[in-house]
């Protein structure tokens, strides 16, 4: 294995929620963002079982630098969860060294995984945005940040393609609004490690 | 040629004598002094101090009794204090410490004085004049009927209905005083601009702009008594400046081109700024407040820059700090000195223009109004952004990741007029007082656009009315059963710690008193 091959990336990713959260498109955006934005390699396989019909729904993206040979997600490296059905069903997979992504107003983690996670009130800041269906563009603003698996140029130039027509400024704005979200909790969780949490 | 000028002012009793001593030997009594004899050293007070370097004094000399021989017990150590204070003032101002000398003298002191007087005069020449360049006598311009109605005209005075709704709400007319905002338009439309009402209303009003807010004729009374000031200033001389005028005077002073103040000389160390960047925190009069105010211990209003530093170093910002920082000139504005302020004005935007600043970012709602509007309306267009500290920190606690350690305490909050009425801003710091982990928020009888005034403005019309209208505004505080008063403006606090301190009320009024960047600074925290 050549040094290049150490350093290329192969992320899997899981995006889960209720469905008509939006959890395909999100997955869409952020696959298509890592190919034709970025022109790395990506796949989107989507559940299209009865779980697609109100039930815990998935879409499952991988992103990396060389082909990738079998698209479907066993083990995720980033689990991204809209619903506590989707988190419940899915938490037993997700990598030991992975990170979680939540709405914290919708899923209460539980149980044994105790690793990287990111809390993001996604589907209230929709909500003062004025569109609770845009949680999800919100939540991958937030991915954006603090997964840095995709550019935030790519990603928000995605968005503004596959959203329905007329609504692309809205869509942006929650895209926008996840996004700061995101680097201000980096922020904060450089802040609190350097010892600077609060005004001495 | 005398070059300098020296202002000696004399006690009446053991200095005056010894002088006196000297003029009998004729003595050669250094040229340049100008000897004001009064009746004791103690009586000086800072604003008359001031007033010599305004009008062009290269030094002031104050000469009492030697410690212990005062005929009035505490007259020495009242002027001892003063001067210590007032030297400090002149240093941050940049007129100098040591042109500012106090010597304590016995009546058959004779050589003593002559010795003070030499020594002072020899040291005054090798520093040479003041960068000091006194404002030249007001011209006579009356006041004429024809600018007056060009006034009228200009702020359209002439949709007033005389419905009464001013007065109604004015809180100066509802603490009885014969005050009356129709009144003085009706009076100057039939011709009457000299009337002692019209003066007596023109040099009272608050500028608070509560009327303005409430006139369904939509007339702008504060605006129009401030152009209205400048006409009567430019006519008939100064108006009732409260403290002495030293405040004006002060900004008249800082209007002098080659004055260079030293300001921010005791910054914390921990306290980041960037000579380099192209964000100024623009401080404001804070510094000259406190070493004025000393007999309100409570009121540090300096501390309020130090914590807005604080705030925006907690959010990785280092702004440039001046020391040449001048005052904005909101007071001599709003005291009628337009002329004085455009000079102050330019001199300003001259400076920030050389430094290359791109955003200025101020705590103090007066100098936010006057940078963000009333610079432009004056003509002075300034080439960067002018930001309120409170917008800045709305606008980044927003993005997320912040929280605020619980604070025990129930709170009210004093709106400051500049950036709730004039500036229409009232919701700005309720969202971030919505933010605090408070006890328990709870708002006055009058708050937001109809909120009562702290009292005064622009350091004039201080007198028993404005007084009622603070305790009145205390009353409503404490009728809220909070335990801490939120302000946002340094005037406030110094003007209702005043108030506080009114004998007749013991301690029935007093609150402790804090200013919202100060409190968002101790309890603001990264979350996430």
């Amino acid at each position: 294995m050549n040094v290049m091959a150490a350093h290329a990336m192969h992320k899997e990713i899981l995006f889960t929620g209720f469905g008509g959260q939006g959890i395909v498109l999100a997955g869409m955006i952020v696959g298509r963002a890592a190919s034709l934005g970025d022109h790395r390699e990506s796949t989107l396989t989507q559940s299209y079982g009865p779980e697609a019909r109100g039930g815990a729904c998935s879409a499952q993206v991988i992103i990396a630098d060389r082909p990738i040979h079998y698209p479907y997600v066993r083990h995720p490296d980033i689990l991204v969860c809209l619903s506590q059905g989707g988190y419940e069903k899915y938490i037993p997979m997700l990598k030991k060294d992975g990170m979680l992504l939540l709405d914290h107003d919708l899923v209460r983690p539980q149980g044994e995984w105790k690793g990287t996670t990111f809390t993001i009130p996604a589907t209230r800041f929709a909500e003062e945005l004025g569109r609770r269906m845009m949680a999800n563009i919100v939540m991958v603003g937030f991915f954006t940040a603090v997964s840095q698996t995709v550019s935030v140029q790519a990603a928000r130039d995605t968005v503004q393609a596959l959203v329905p027509k007329g609504t692309e400024k809205m869509n942006l704005a929650a895209f926008d609004k996840g996004h700061e979200y995101g680097l201000a909790v980096l922020k904060g969780r450089r802040k609190k490690e350097s010892g600077e949490k609060d005004v001495a | 040629m005398i070059e300098q000028n020296v202002v000696l002012f004399l006690c009446n009793w053991g200095p005056h004598a010894a002088f006196q001593t000297l003029q009998d030997r004729q003595a050669p009594i250094p040229e340049e002094i100008r000897m004001v004899r009064v009746p004791c050293s103690g009586r000086v007070t800072r604003a008359l101090i001031l007033k010599c370097f305004e009008m062009g004094a290269d030094g002031v000399l104050i000469a009492g009794c030697e410690p212990g021989s005062c005929r009035y017990g505490t007259g020495n150590s009242a002027a001892l204090n003063r001067i210590d204070r007032m030297r400090r003032l002149l240093h941050i101002v940049g007129i100098g410490a040591e042109r500012l000398r106090w010597g304590g003298f016995l009546p058959d002191d004779a050589s003593g004085m002559m010795a003070f007087l030499e020594n002072f005069c020899q040291e005054l020449r090798r520093m040479g004049k003041t960068p000091i360049v006194p404002p030249p006598p007001a011209a006579d311009r009356p006041v004429t009927e024809a600018a007056v109605s060009g006034l009228l005209k200009r702020h359209d005075i002439y949709a007033c209905q005389d419905c009464g709704k001013c007065s109604s709400a004015c809180p100066l007319t509802l603490t009885g005083k014969p005050f009356s905002p129709r009144g003085l338009a009706s009076q100057l439309m039939t011709g009457a601009i000299e009337a002692p009402e019209v003066l007596n209303d023109l040099w009272g009003c608050i500028t608070c702009g509560l009327c303005d807010d409430r006139c369904p004729s939509g007339v702008h009374f504060p605006e129009f008594i401030r152009d209205l000031r400048a006409l009567h200033r430019s006519g008939n001389g100064p108006a009732p400046e409260a403290h002495g005028g030293f405040f004006q005077s002060l900004m008249r002073t800082m209007a002098s081109p080659a004055l260079r103040p030293n300001r921010w000389g005791n910054l914390d160390s921990n306290l980041r700024v960037d000579p380099e960047s192209p964000v100024l925190f623009f401080g404001g009069c804070a510094p000259y407040f406190d070493t004025y105010f000393t007999r309100f211990p409570e009121v540090h209003t300096e501390a309020i820059l130090h914590d807005a530093l604080r705030l925006l170093n907690f959010f990785d910002i280092h702004p440039r700090v001046l020391t040449e920082e001048r005052c904005c000139g909101h007071d001599l504005l709003w005291s009628g000195d337009r002329e004085n302020f455009v000079r102050l004005a330019r001199l300003n935007a001259e400076m920030f223009h050389a430094a290359g600043i791109e955003e200025i970012i101020t705590a103090c709602p007066e100098c936010y109004h006057t940078l963000a509007h009333h610079y432009a309306e004056c003509g002075i267009a300034l080439k960067c952004r002018v930001t309120h500290l409170f917008e800045f920190a709305e606008r980044e606690i927003a993005k997320g990741a912040i929280g605020f350690k619980p604070l025990g305490r129930k709170a009210t909050f004093q709106d400051p007029c500049r950036l709730s009425r004039l500036g229409k801003k009232a919701d700005l710091p309720r969202k971030l007082i919505g933010r605090l982990t408070l006890k328990g928020f709870e708002e006055m009888t009058d708050r937001g656009a109809s909120a009562l005034c702290c009292g005064n403005c622009a350091w004039t019309g201080c007198d028993r009315y404005t007084k009622a209208l603070q305790l009145k505004r205390l009353r409503q505080v404490k009728e809220t059963g909070s335990d801490l008063l939120i302000t946002a403006c340094p005037k406030c606090q110094i003007h209702l710690r005043c108030a506080m301190e009114d004998p007749f009320h013991g301690n029935d009024l007093a609150m402790e008193m804090m200013d919202l960047t100060s409190l968002l600074v101790q309890t603001i925290q990264w979350e996430s």
